[in-house]
Protein backbone atom coordinates (compact mmCIF):
# COMPACT_ATOMS: atom_id res chain seq x y z
CA UNK A 1 0.00 0.00 0.00
CA UNK A 2 1.49 3.31 -1.08
CA UNK A 3 -0.06 6.90 0.73
CA UNK A 4 0.57 8.56 -3.09
CA UNK A 5 -1.06 6.62 -4.78
CA UNK A 6 -4.10 6.27 -2.26
CA UNK A 7 -4.24 10.34 -2.57
CA UNK A 8 -4.27 10.02 -6.14
CA UNK A 9 -7.24 7.70 -5.95
CA UNK A 10 -9.11 10.03 -3.21
CA UNK A 11 -8.27 12.96 -5.92
CA UNK A 12 -9.88 10.44 -8.94
CA UNK A 13 -12.99 9.89 -6.90
CA UNK A 14 -13.47 12.63 -4.89
CA UNK A 15 -12.56 15.23 -7.96
CA UNK A 16 -12.92 14.25 -11.25
CA UNK A 17 -15.69 12.06 -11.03
CA UNK A 18 -17.93 15.29 -10.07
CA UNK A 19 -16.14 16.96 -12.81
CA UNK A 20 -17.42 14.60 -15.07
CA UNK A 21 -20.90 14.55 -13.70
CA UNK A 22 -20.70 18.14 -14.53
CA UNK A 23 -19.32 17.91 -17.67
CA UNK A 24 -22.47 15.49 -19.03
CA UNK A 25 -25.26 16.94 -17.44
CA UNK A 26 -24.32 20.57 -17.08
CA UNK A 27 -25.16 23.83 -19.24
CA UNK A 28 -22.13 25.24 -21.34
CA UNK A 29 -20.66 27.84 -18.98
CA UNK A 30 -20.93 25.42 -16.08
CA UNK A 31 -18.98 22.95 -18.64
CA UNK A 32 -16.43 25.43 -19.08
CA UNK A 33 -15.69 25.87 -15.62
CA UNK A 34 -15.76 21.80 -15.19
CA UNK A 35 -13.38 21.54 -18.19
CA UNK A 36 -10.65 23.67 -16.55
CA UNK A 37 -10.77 22.23 -12.93
CA UNK A 38 -10.60 19.21 -14.88
CA UNK A 39 -6.71 19.99 -15.51
CA UNK A 40 -6.57 21.66 -12.57
CA UNK A 41 -7.50 18.51 -10.42
CA UNK A 42 -5.08 16.11 -13.11
CA UNK A 43 -2.28 17.71 -12.59
CA UNK A 44 -1.76 16.66 -8.72
CA UNK A 45 -2.76 13.16 -9.79
CA UNK A 46 0.34 12.83 -12.02
CA UNK A 47 2.39 14.22 -9.59
CA UNK A 48 1.27 11.91 -6.98
CA UNK A 49 1.07 8.99 -9.08
CA UNK A 50 4.93 9.77 -10.71
CA UNK A 51 6.00 9.90 -6.51
CA UNK A 52 3.96 6.69 -5.91
CA UNK A 53 5.21 4.18 -8.98
CA UNK A 54 8.42 6.17 -8.16
CA UNK A 55 8.83 7.07 -11.27
CA UNK A 56 10.43 11.19 -11.41
CA UNK A 57 10.47 11.46 -14.98
CA UNK A 58 6.68 11.15 -15.29
CA UNK A 59 6.64 14.54 -13.44
CA UNK A 60 6.83 15.92 -17.37
CA UNK A 61 3.36 15.07 -17.68
CA UNK A 62 2.38 17.30 -15.32
CA UNK A 63 4.51 19.82 -16.89
CA UNK A 64 3.10 19.32 -19.96
CA UNK A 65 -0.59 19.45 -18.56
CA UNK A 66 0.07 22.16 -17.06
CA UNK A 67 1.04 24.16 -20.11
CA UNK A 68 -1.78 23.19 -22.54
CA UNK A 69 -4.55 22.79 -19.63
CA UNK A 70 -5.28 27.12 -19.66
CA UNK A 71 -4.31 27.07 -23.38
CA UNK A 72 -7.16 24.25 -23.82
CA UNK A 73 -9.70 26.41 -21.64
CA UNK A 74 -8.60 29.42 -23.47
CA UNK A 75 -9.66 27.91 -26.68
CA UNK A 76 -12.98 27.34 -25.83
CA UNK A 77 -13.35 30.41 -23.78
CA UNK A 78 -12.78 32.30 -27.40
CA UNK A 79 -15.36 30.06 -29.21
CA UNK A 80 -17.73 30.32 -26.66
CA UNK A 81 -17.11 33.85 -26.44
CA UNK A 82 -17.36 33.81 -22.60
CA UNK A 83 -14.80 32.82 -19.67
CA UNK A 84 -17.04 32.75 -16.49
CA UNK A 85 -15.70 33.81 -13.16
CA UNK A 86 -15.10 30.76 -10.88
CA UNK A 87 -13.90 30.75 -7.52
CA UNK A 88 -13.93 26.98 -7.25
CA UNK A 89 -11.13 26.74 -10.15
CA UNK A 90 -9.11 29.49 -7.70
CA UNK A 91 -10.08 27.84 -4.47
CA UNK A 92 -8.67 24.30 -5.65
CA UNK A 93 -5.62 26.02 -7.41
CA UNK A 94 -4.75 27.31 -4.58
CA UNK A 95 -4.96 24.54 -2.22
CA UNK A 96 -5.11 21.43 -3.97
CA UNK A 97 -2.01 22.08 -6.02
CA UNK A 98 0.02 23.40 -2.99
CA UNK A 99 -1.23 20.64 -0.78
CA UNK A 100 0.47 18.28 -3.54
CA UNK A 101 3.46 20.23 -4.27
CA UNK A 102 5.02 20.69 -0.95
CA UNK A 103 4.89 17.11 0.14
CA UNK A 104 6.41 16.03 -2.99
CA UNK A 105 9.25 19.16 -2.39
CA UNK A 106 10.13 18.03 0.79
CA UNK A 107 10.36 14.29 0.44
CA UNK A 108 12.62 15.47 -3.35
CA UNK A 109 14.62 17.38 -1.07
CA UNK A 110 16.66 20.45 -2.37
CA UNK A 111 17.65 19.75 -6.17
CA UNK A 112 16.72 19.94 -10.02
CA UNK A 113 13.64 17.68 -8.70
CA UNK A 114 12.17 19.65 -6.59
CA UNK A 115 12.73 23.06 -8.62
CA UNK A 116 10.61 21.22 -11.83
CA UNK A 117 8.12 20.92 -8.90
CA UNK A 118 8.10 24.14 -8.10
CA UNK A 119 7.74 24.98 -11.27
CA UNK A 120 4.97 22.95 -12.21
CA UNK A 121 2.91 24.02 -9.10
CA UNK A 122 3.77 27.90 -10.30
CA UNK A 123 2.57 27.17 -13.62
CA UNK A 124 -0.91 25.71 -12.85
CA UNK A 125 -1.78 28.23 -10.45
CA UNK A 126 -0.52 31.21 -12.76
CA UNK A 127 -2.44 29.27 -15.34
CA UNK A 128 -5.47 28.74 -13.89
CA UNK A 129 -5.86 32.36 -12.00
CA UNK A 130 -5.72 33.38 -15.43
CA UNK A 131 -8.48 31.40 -16.45
CA UNK A 132 -10.92 31.58 -13.61
CA UNK A 133 -10.63 35.51 -13.25
CA UNK A 134 -13.41 36.05 -16.15
CA UNK A 135 -14.16 37.61 -18.87
CA UNK A 136 -18.03 38.25 -20.19
CA UNK A 137 -16.97 40.35 -22.74
CA UNK A 138 -16.33 38.59 -26.23
CA UNK A 139 -12.77 37.28 -26.74
CA UNK B 1 -3.32 -0.35 -4.93
CA UNK B 2 -2.14 -0.38 -8.97
CA UNK B 3 -5.19 -2.52 -9.68
CA UNK B 4 -7.42 -0.41 -7.94
CA UNK B 5 -5.98 2.85 -9.86
CA UNK B 6 -6.21 1.24 -12.56
CA UNK B 7 -10.12 0.33 -12.22
CA UNK B 8 -11.11 3.76 -11.22
CA UNK B 9 -9.30 5.21 -14.59
CA UNK B 10 -11.29 2.18 -16.65
CA UNK B 11 -14.83 3.40 -14.87
CA UNK B 12 -13.42 7.40 -15.75
CA UNK B 13 -12.87 6.22 -19.16
CA UNK B 14 -16.31 4.50 -19.91
CA UNK B 15 -18.52 6.57 -18.09
CA UNK B 16 -17.16 10.14 -20.24
CA UNK B 17 -16.69 8.18 -23.79
CA UNK B 18 -20.89 7.09 -22.74
CA UNK B 19 -20.79 10.20 -22.19
CA UNK B 20 -19.68 11.88 -25.26
CA UNK B 21 -21.53 9.26 -26.95
CA UNK B 22 -24.86 10.62 -26.25
CA UNK B 23 -24.55 13.95 -27.13
CA UNK B 24 -25.58 15.36 -30.29
CA UNK B 25 -24.00 19.09 -30.46
CA UNK B 26 -20.85 18.81 -31.46
CA UNK B 27 -19.81 21.71 -29.04
CA UNK B 28 -20.61 20.18 -26.12
CA UNK B 29 -19.25 16.86 -27.65
CA UNK B 30 -16.30 17.88 -28.25
CA UNK B 31 -15.77 19.42 -24.67
CA UNK B 32 -16.37 15.65 -22.71
CA UNK B 33 -13.87 14.07 -25.55
CA UNK B 34 -11.32 16.81 -24.16
CA UNK B 35 -11.99 15.33 -20.50
CA UNK B 36 -11.94 11.48 -21.96
CA UNK B 37 -8.84 12.44 -23.49
CA UNK B 38 -7.36 13.47 -19.65
CA UNK B 39 -8.71 10.29 -18.42
CA UNK B 40 -7.39 8.59 -21.30
CA UNK B 41 -3.79 9.96 -20.13
CA UNK B 42 -4.51 8.88 -16.41
CA UNK B 43 -5.29 5.52 -17.72
CA UNK B 44 -2.26 5.30 -19.72
CA UNK B 45 0.13 6.83 -16.51
CA UNK B 46 -1.01 3.93 -14.61
CA UNK B 47 -0.43 1.15 -16.54
CA UNK B 48 3.05 2.48 -17.16
CA UNK B 49 2.77 4.08 -20.02
CA UNK B 50 3.65 7.43 -19.85
CA UNK B 51 5.04 7.86 -23.44
CA UNK B 52 1.39 7.47 -24.80
CA UNK B 53 -0.35 9.64 -21.76
CA UNK B 54 2.29 12.37 -23.22
CA UNK B 55 1.57 12.29 -26.64
CA UNK B 56 -2.19 11.63 -25.75
CA UNK B 57 -2.02 15.07 -23.65
CA UNK B 58 -0.74 16.76 -26.41
CA UNK B 59 -3.27 16.04 -28.55
CA UNK B 60 -6.37 15.75 -26.64
CA UNK B 61 -6.01 18.88 -24.53
CA UNK B 62 -5.41 21.48 -27.14
CA UNK B 63 -5.15 20.18 -31.08
CA UNK B 64 -8.25 18.18 -31.16
CA UNK B 65 -10.57 20.81 -29.69
CA UNK B 66 -9.26 23.58 -31.67
CA UNK B 67 -9.54 21.66 -34.72
CA UNK B 68 -12.97 20.33 -33.55
CA UNK B 69 -14.28 23.73 -32.74
CA UNK B 70 -12.57 25.39 -36.26
CA UNK B 71 -14.80 22.70 -38.63
CA UNK B 72 -18.06 23.76 -36.12
CA UNK B 73 -17.23 27.19 -36.88
CA UNK B 74 -16.66 26.61 -40.51
CA UNK B 75 -19.79 24.29 -40.96
CA UNK B 76 -22.08 26.50 -39.54
CA UNK B 77 -20.93 29.25 -41.38
CA UNK B 78 -22.39 27.92 -44.30
CA UNK B 79 -21.86 27.38 -48.04
CA UNK B 80 -22.05 31.08 -48.58
CA UNK B 81 -18.12 31.63 -48.16
CA UNK B 82 -16.70 28.38 -49.58
CA UNK B 83 -15.93 27.92 -53.43
CA UNK B 84 -18.38 24.98 -53.93
CA UNK B 85 -20.96 23.66 -52.31
CA UNK B 86 -21.29 21.42 -49.90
Amino acid sequence: MNGWLLAAAVLLVAGLAPVLWTMAVGEPRTRLVAQNLSTVLACPVFLLAAQGFGRPSYTDLALVLAMLGPAGTLVYARFLGVLPRSRVVLGTAWTVVPATVLPLCVVAGPGRAMAKLLVIGVLVVAGNTVTSAGTDRHG
Amino acid sequence: MDEVLIAIAVVLVAAAATAAVFHRDPLRQSMVLSLLGLFLALLYTFVQAPDVALSQLAVGSAVTPLMILLTVRKVKRGPRSGSEDR
